[in-house]
């Protein structure tokens, strides 16, 4: 029934962690707001990399557009959240339109540098115009929830329920699209887009459209980043972003949707899991200081060595191996 | 006019820096179609290496022939251990694009937690082997250093000797070879793997040297989380782009064009445009001239 | 088998319900914040341990419990032992409110003590909402004056003095000193820098050159030699050094390289003379003759009494590492949050704490040479400089052989010298 349905069963989850964010303790609403966030940034590097085969690696320059935006306009315009989320994921897309296009005749390598030199020249933009606040940062406040949620709700319940609505409507939204005439063009692009170009499909505007909407994803993203820490600044935009993010993609499975909250999910968890580990023991300050590093690099190169299409897609092929038998 | 000189001489010299580390980038992409961010990690490696190696010995000159003997050692240990499982275990398509530079990412931060768990994340300091002063014309310091030299004749010999390696050689034929297309390599008798293995050897001495010559030629200082490196990487591979990535001295001259492109900005217009001046270089070279100033368009593949 | 799961469950059913009574009915702490018991303090802090930014700062957390640990040796605060939770936030803002909330919920720390960088602290205080929950946001590592503002952050306090206030200090001292002098500044392109520009202005401070720098791109090759063929072109005579030290190590040593020679004179964050030392030995004595800002007395100063105490117990608690000026300044936060802990009493609460600063903190001991400006409307804390010029082994000695101290404020006030004495150190070092 969910298969042929999935908006109930999108809104089953919907409701399931509406309960949830009442049981479970303000930490981890904040850290459940994070990994809302992440899957909506994992998901737009699925679609741009899995989908349309284009390698970005600067993805955190996308977000850093979409947190400005929102900030900017709530600023200077007053304008209300919903419309500044609207707003980031404009403005991001605009500069993935333009990125697309200035991508569309690279590949490989080229690419992804390209998308590399990008995240490290944007924050020196910031610096450049005092319009963006500088090093110290903008603040970006979206106010208290509605008092009609009562007198306990509080901040980061509210930031978990926009950040997991957002999500929510985002997958299901991605979702449809990747089944759409749209996917399966970026589907075909990427599988040999001279194969593509021959069936008629115009391999340069959909590697642009591909960067569009990715890049108004990750703008969404961006502004509900901000949203949690209430402010922007570039150094809430930093090339270890860009790094998790496409680290997250791979470690979700890159060509497909299904395991992007695994992805997320490990984004948050293993960095507190391995600080707690690393607490127990008793080390010198040198080694206690890099052990976390070390953790989460092993098991970064273990899983991309031996699960390097991710979880989902591992499971679908030993499921189709079995099948077969 | 003398401020117009020095400029050139300090945006050659900048360029001697990036090349260094665009020869190793070039190196590697060329022996294995991987854009390796461990490079730089591996150069750092190598670089403490270098450093233990001049307290040990107190000499400089003995210290890097040894640490690129290590370095390519290290890099030889990567490319089998982590590359061969990497292609082996890979499928085609986007995977195939995006898990290699993972990979390398992973690897880089294991690099830096090991070196910050042996020796700290303090810096720890490498004298220079020749003087920093610049050589003195008549009244004039110009901005030439015996250090300067110094570097810009190891690109130089870089580029001379692997240049005649990869043309000259029949190992460089089976480099190139199989780099280009594996299947067929194999198919014509050549190791593909054992192959890779000695491309990677290879970058590794270069990085190794790369990595010691930029850290002198700096401050001299060099830590786990070394800021020098991280730009180093970056701007090397921006170095290598704009010289095409196929060609060893179109690194070089990539380099270059780079270093004095920065140069003029800084002094002449604001040092604050640095960064977004670079990016933009790096895409008007794309957008352009994408094959690189020295690079072939390449071909249709059918 | 089935009677005998179901006396199973029954039996661990009501085991658990019997502890989840007994545990709910255990006497509360009586009305007391969390991070305090009868014979503890939890304290947190979030900074950079790996990464970009941390040579340097990572020794601070170190520093700080070297010397809280000498306190609980000797009897702790009021009977409470002090223990400090460090996180790495690697100067990344997101990793920093996410380390915060940490601290705060899970580890449930009594106080925030030392946070450093302004966007992290400005991203804590918004998203944890530290004035809300009335947590305490001790002395924090960062020049923004707006920390300062008890109105918008009521529970921040700030220990250093602001970047503007050392740029009016330092134009005060140009004008006074090199005012027939041509001029040039080099300064880091962003709020650090720009905050200098306008101290300067105040002051009427014009340069001849100005050289701004993308902060990071001081460690890219070319620059600082960039800089001083501009410099030698212009043929300046002053060089004022108003970014941090990494840009400090090139100037200096592409000078040195260019044989061009000027009157250095250094802002504080980038004239420490043992970050340049830590970077490399060779460039210690290309200080030699520079001017430098500091409101400490200089590590090097054996002499006083707060280094003598520090420099001992700094060194039996990390005997590898070399005593500098972030560990000084890592040993005077603690040494302010004891005292300030001290004074609070027995009965130890947030909001106990926060009142007891703004009204003792100006009059607590501690090893600043200038006043403290702790009250109800401000939360400033040290408030001026005093000048010194660098001997060949990188000391910092002040000008006229004794500590001349210069206050103003972050606004328009003007620069006045202080007649502010600062007081006995508490025997031992240990605050009453």
């Amino acid at each position: 029934m969910l298969k042929k349905h999935p908006l109930v069963g999108f809104a089953l989850f919907g409701v399931v962690l509406f309960l949830l964010s009442n049981r479970v303790d303000e930490l981890r609403v904040f850290q459940g707001a994070t990994v809302a966030i992440y899957v909506i940034a994992i998901a737009s590097i699925i679609l741009l990399t899995g989908y349309s085969g284009q390698v970005s690696l600067g993805h955190g320059a996308l977000l850093a557009i979409g947190g400005y935006a929102a900030a900017l306009a709530r600023i200077h315009w007053g304008a209300p959240v919903w419309l500044t989320f609207c707003i980031a994921v404009l403005a991001a897309a605009l500069g993935g339109y333009l990125l697309g296009l200035a991508a569309a005749r690279l590949s490989g390598p080229y690419l992804a540098g390209t998308t590399l030199a990008l995240a490290i020249g944007l924050p020196s933009i910031a610096n450049q115009f005092p319009l963006f606040g500088g090093e110290q940062g903008l603040l970006y406040d979206i106010g208290m929830p509605p008092a009609s949620l009562g007198e306990d709700f509080t901040q980061y319940k509210w930031y978990f329920w926009i950040s997991s609505l957002a999500a929510l409507i985002s997958i299901y939204w991605l979702r449809n699209v990747m089944n759409s005439r749209y996917g399966r063009n970026w589907k075909a692009v990427r599988g040999n887009d001279v194969a593509a170009e021959l069936a008629g499909i115009n391999v340069g505007r959909n590697k642009v459209l591909a960067f569009t909407v990715s890049a108004g994803l990750a703008g969404l993203a961006g502004a509900l980043l901000a949203m949690t820490i209430s402010t922007v600044s570039p150094g809430a935009f930093p090339l270890a972003l860009s790094f998790s993010l496409a680290t997250g993609a791979v470690l979700s499975g890159v060509t497909t949707l299904g395991g992007v909250m695994i992805g997320a999910v490990t984004l948050v968890a293993i960095p507190e899991i391995v600080d707690t580990v690393v607490h127990r023991f008793e080390t010198s300050e040198n080694i206690a200081n890099n052990l976390p590093g070390l953790l989460v690099s092993t098991l970064l190169i273990l899983t991309v060595l031996f699960v390097p299409n991710g979880p989902v897609e591992q499971m679908r092929a030993r499921h189709e191996k079995r099948a077969k038998r | 006019m003398i401020q117009f000189f020095n400029m050139l001489l300090i945006g050659i010299g900048a360029g001697s820096i990036y090349a260094l580390m665009a020869i190793a980038m070039v190196l590697v992409w060329r022996s294995t179609r991987v854009i390796n961010f461990a490079q730089a990690g591996m150069a750092l490696l190598s670089t403490y290496i270098g450093f233990e190696l001049v307290q040990k010995t107190g000499n400089f000159w003995i210290a890097l022939p040894l640490a690129m003997v290590l370095g390519a050692l290290f890099s030889a240990l990567v490319e089998i251990l982590l590359i061969r499982t990497l292609i082996k275990h890979s499928t085609s398509g986007p995977v195939a694009g995006i898990v290699p530079i993972i990979a390398t990412l992973g690897l880089l931060g294991l690099i830096r937690a090991c070196i910050g768990m042996i020796w700290g994340n303090q810096d720890i300091q490498i004298q220079p082997p020749l003087s920093k002063v610049g050589f003195k014309i008549g009244e004039e310091t110009i901005a030439l250093s015996p250090m300067n030299l110094l570097v810009l004749l190891a690109v130089l010999g870089m580029v001379v000797i692997l240049g005649f390696i990869f043309q000259k050689t029949s190992l460089g034929l089976s480099l190139r070879a199989s780099a280009y297309s594996p299947e067929i390599a194999q198919l014509a008798g050549i190791r593909v793997g054992a192959i890779r293995t000695i491309g990677w050897a290879i970058a590794g001495a270069a990085g190794a040297a790369a990595g010691l010559l930029q850290t002198v030629n700096g401050t001299g200082a060099v830590s786990p989380d070394s800021l020098e490196f991280s730009l180093l990487l970056t701007f090397g591979f921006i170095a290598a782009v704009i010289g095409g990535l196929e060609s060893l001295p179109g690194a070089v001259l990539g380099a270059v064009v780079l270093g004095l492109v920065l140069a003029v900005v800084q002094i002449y217009i604001s040092g604050t445009l640095v960064f977004i001046v670079a990016f933009a270089l790096l895409l008007l070279v794309l957008l352009v001239r994408p094959q690189g100033f020295i690079g072939v368009k390449a071909g249709r593949r059918a | 088998m089935i009677r005998t799961n179901r006396r199973k469950l029954a039996l661990t059913s009501a085991v658990l319900a019997v502890a989840a009574m007994t545990a709910s009915s255990l006497p509360a702490q009586a009305a007391s914040d969390p991070g305090v018991t009868s014979t503890s303090i939890k304290l947190g802090i979030t900074v950079p341990m790996t990464g970009i930014a941390s040579p340097g700062y990572n020794k601070i957390p170190g520093a700080m419990k070297a010397y809280f640990d000498y306190v609980n040796a000797n009897g702790g605060v009021n009977g409470r032992k002090i223990t400090l939770v460090v996180k790495d936030d690697q100067y990344i803002p997101t990793t920093a409110v996410a380390k915060a909330n940490e601290l705060i919920l899970k580890d449930k720390v009594f106080a925030l003590v030392g946070t450093l960088g302004t966007a992290s602290t400005k991203a804590i205080s918004a998203s944890t909402q530290l004035a809300k929950r009335g947590i305490p946001s001790l002395f924090v590592n960062t020049g923004f004056s707006g920390f300062a503002d008890s109105k918008a952050y009521p529970t921040t306090f700030s220990i250093l003095p602001s970047y503007q206030m050392e740029a009016k200090i330092m134009g005060k001292f140009l004008k006074d000193k090199y005012a027939d002098k041509k001029l040039a500044l080099i300064y880091q392109d962003d709020d650090f820098g720009r905050d200098a520009l306008a101290g300067f202005k105040q002051a009427g401070i014009t340069f001849t050159t100005a050289i701004p720098y993308a902060s990071g791109s001081q460690s890219l090759p070319a620059t600082g030699a960039g800089w001083i063929s501009k410099l030698k072109a212009a043929g300046t005579e002053v060089t004022v050094l108003f970014g941090v030290s990494s840009a400090s190590t090139a100037a200096l040593a592409n000078a040195y390289a260019a044989g061009y020679k000027t009157q250095w004179v250094l802002g504080s964050v980038g004239g420490d003379a043992t970050t340049i030392a830590a970077t490399n030995k060779a460039y210690v004595p290309l200080l030699y003759g520079a001017k430098g800002f500091s409101f400490a007395p200089a590590p090097s100063d054996s002499a006083d009494e707060y280094i003598k105490l520090f420099q001992s117990i700094y060194a039996s608690a990390q005997p590898t590492q070399t005593f500098d000026n972030n560990v000084v300044a890592g040993m005077s936060n603690a040494f302010l949050a004891v005292q300030a802990l001290q004074a609070t009493g027995s009965n130890l609460t947030r909001a106990g704490l926060i009142k007891t600063i703004e009204t003792k903190g100006a009059t607590f001991a501690n090893p600043f040479l200038t006043p403290l400006g702790y009250s109800a409307t401000s939360h400033v804390g040290a408030t001026g400089y005093w000048i010194g010029t660098y001997d060949p082994t990188g000391a910092l000695k002040p000008d006229g052989g004794k500590y001349t101290v210069y206050t103003t404020d972050s606004g328009n006030g003007p620069v006045v010298e202080s007649s502010y004495k600062r007081p006995a150190m508490p025997a031992k070092g240990l605050p009453n």
